[in-house]
């Protein structure tokens, strides 16, 4: 009852969204980070007003589903903002913020479990609070938040596949773009979730290796 | 050593300083100077606010009021009405941090590096210093507080102890005029207490100028030059160990002594049979 030339025949178109799939995943998740880092920082600095703008834009991104937030990003900013805005930047734009938010709550977490004693030293030896932050903070910091960081970026991954409702040309759209003229969905989504399986379970393990590793 | 306070500018010179959490006032108005080679112990029962007078001194916390000078240089000067009449910047208080070594109760080593890179840190990162020299003194310290062996361990194999030799020779590497010491045998199993207590002892003899809080009446004894005794937040006693401790006038002095005699005291007989 499968009819797996579907899929072989097809196969380019298949290669293709994954490879635009991999690729926003890499940047929106690098950007991720820089932006969760930002905020995280923003989050335990001794300004206050600094900490409301932080918490405000965390809890907006984990308040409103991520597709409204997209949709929005690509129909209503622009005509907010008077700008145009192609569909690959406002899936960017969108999928970066959104997983900035869930960056930074990990990232403050990590930060603010550490014990004060290694802030203390590290001040009592002279460092400005960034080099405390940099030398001795951070990189203690990451070795705990690997897991929760490795979580969030297979949901990142995972989340990717909403682009398609921008007609980003994603693994899911080339998909359903298969399945509108094979008029077969079963073997074409089956395929679909297996790539996300392949890829994502093994990276799942490996972050797990790599967490007992920093022990 | 001489040790002649009157013609020195003193290292320390902290006065009128208070502290408090919410309506709690922890240190009520503590005026404390500390010549160059004095070796000063902090005593006094839990609570009484000698660890946060301590953390003052390199204000890892900041007073509610009072005036603090490192060396003749003011860091902390607020008025009782919470008006600041210095402006001191971070940039002051790091550089005023980098010539005054701590050393913690919990150690607080850099877990994730091994001892060199601990003791090599804080001339690295703050002063800059490139690693040949940096390194060769480093191991010079490791030597002098007997790790040199463990030069590339990681802190988590290291007994407490060892860890708080370390922590020794990284504050030492920085090269401090002022060491602060935060109760650095509290935390210590009692056979490893010696070791740590005797590289205090040999940085003492060589002129350093020591502030110590501590529990170890046989230190503040043997080695501190002279005894503050704090008690709920004011300084009621100070003078030479032998004063202080020998002969205490002061009633609350002499209860904390004599609970020492205490204790050893009920020892005795366990330790007999």
């Amino acid at each position: 009852m499968f009819d797996w030339s579907v899929i072989t025949q097809n196969a380019h178109l298949f290669a293709w969204g994954l490879v635009v799939t991999l690729e926003y995943t890499v940047i929106t998740c690098v950007l991720g980070l820089i932006i969760g880092l930002m905020i995280a920082l923003v989050q335990l600095s001794p300004i206050k007003a600094l900490r409301v703008v932080g918490r405000l834009f965390v809890e907006f991104f984990r308040n409103v589903p991520l597709l409204v937030w997209l949709l929005w990003s690509y129909y209503a900013l622009p005509i907010f903002a008077g700008i145009n805005i192609s569909k690959q930047a406002a899936g960017i734009l969108a999928l970066s913020l959104y997983g900035g938010a869930y960056y930074a709550e990990i990232l403050r977490a990590g930060i603010q479990s550490l014990d004060h004693g290694q802030a203390d030293a590290a001040k009592a030896l002279g460092m400005r609070s960034w080099q405390a932050m940099r030398r001795i903070i951070l990189p203690q910091a990451f070795r705990q938040m690997i897991p929760p960081l490795a979580g969030q970026t297979i949901i990142q991954m995972k989340n990717t596949t909403l682009l398609s409702v921008l007609t980003v040309p994603d693994l899911l759209y080339q998909a359903s773009y298969v399945s509108s003229f094979t008029y077969r969905p079963m073997e074409v989504y089956t395929v679909v979730g297996i790539i996300f399986l392949v890829i994502l379970i093994p990276s799942n393990y490996l972050a797990r290796r790599l967490e007992m590793n920093s022990q | 050593m001489t040790r002649s306070p009157a013609d020195a500018t003193p290292l320390v010179e902290v006065s009128q300083v208070r502290k408090s959490y919410g309506s709690h006032e922890v240190l009520k108005g503590i005026d404390l100077t500390v010549y160059p080679g004095e070796v000063v112990a902090l005593l006094g029962s839990s609570g009484s606010g000698k660890t946060t007078l301590l953390r003052c001194v390199n204000l890892l916390e900041h007073p509610s009021s009072g005036r603090i000078a490192i060396d003749g240089s003011p860091i902390f000067d607020r008025a009782a009405d919470g008006h600041d009449n210095a402006r001191i910047g971070g940039r002051e208080v790091a550089a005023m941090r980098s010539r005054v070594g701590m050393v913690f109760q919990q150690f607080n080593l850099f877990p994730h590096m091994n001892v060199l890179a601990n003791v090599m840190e804080g001339p690295r990162t703050v002063l800059g210093e490139d690693d040949a020299s940096n390194r060769a003194r480093a191991l010079d310290l490791l030597a002098k507080v007997g790790m040199a062996e463990f030069a590339d361990r990681m802190p988590g194999r290291l007994s407490g102890g060892q860890k708080q030799r370390v922590s020794i020779a990284r504050a030492l590497n920085m090269r401090p005029s002022l060491m602060l010491f935060d109760e650095p045998t509290s935390a210590l199993d009692p056979e490893l207490v010696g070791e740590v207590l005797n590289t205090m002892i040999t940085l003492a003899r060589e002129g350093m100028t020591m502030l110590v809080v501590t529990h170890e009446l046989g230190f503040a004894l043997e080695v501190a030059t002279r005894v503050v005794f704090l008690d709920q937040g004011a300084i009621c006693a100070q003078g030479t160990p032998q004063e202080v401790l020998l002969h205490p006038t002061n009633e609350r002095v002499r209860t904390f002594v004599n609970r020492f005699h205490a204790t050893a005291e009920l020892m005795r007989p366990l330790l007999q049979t």
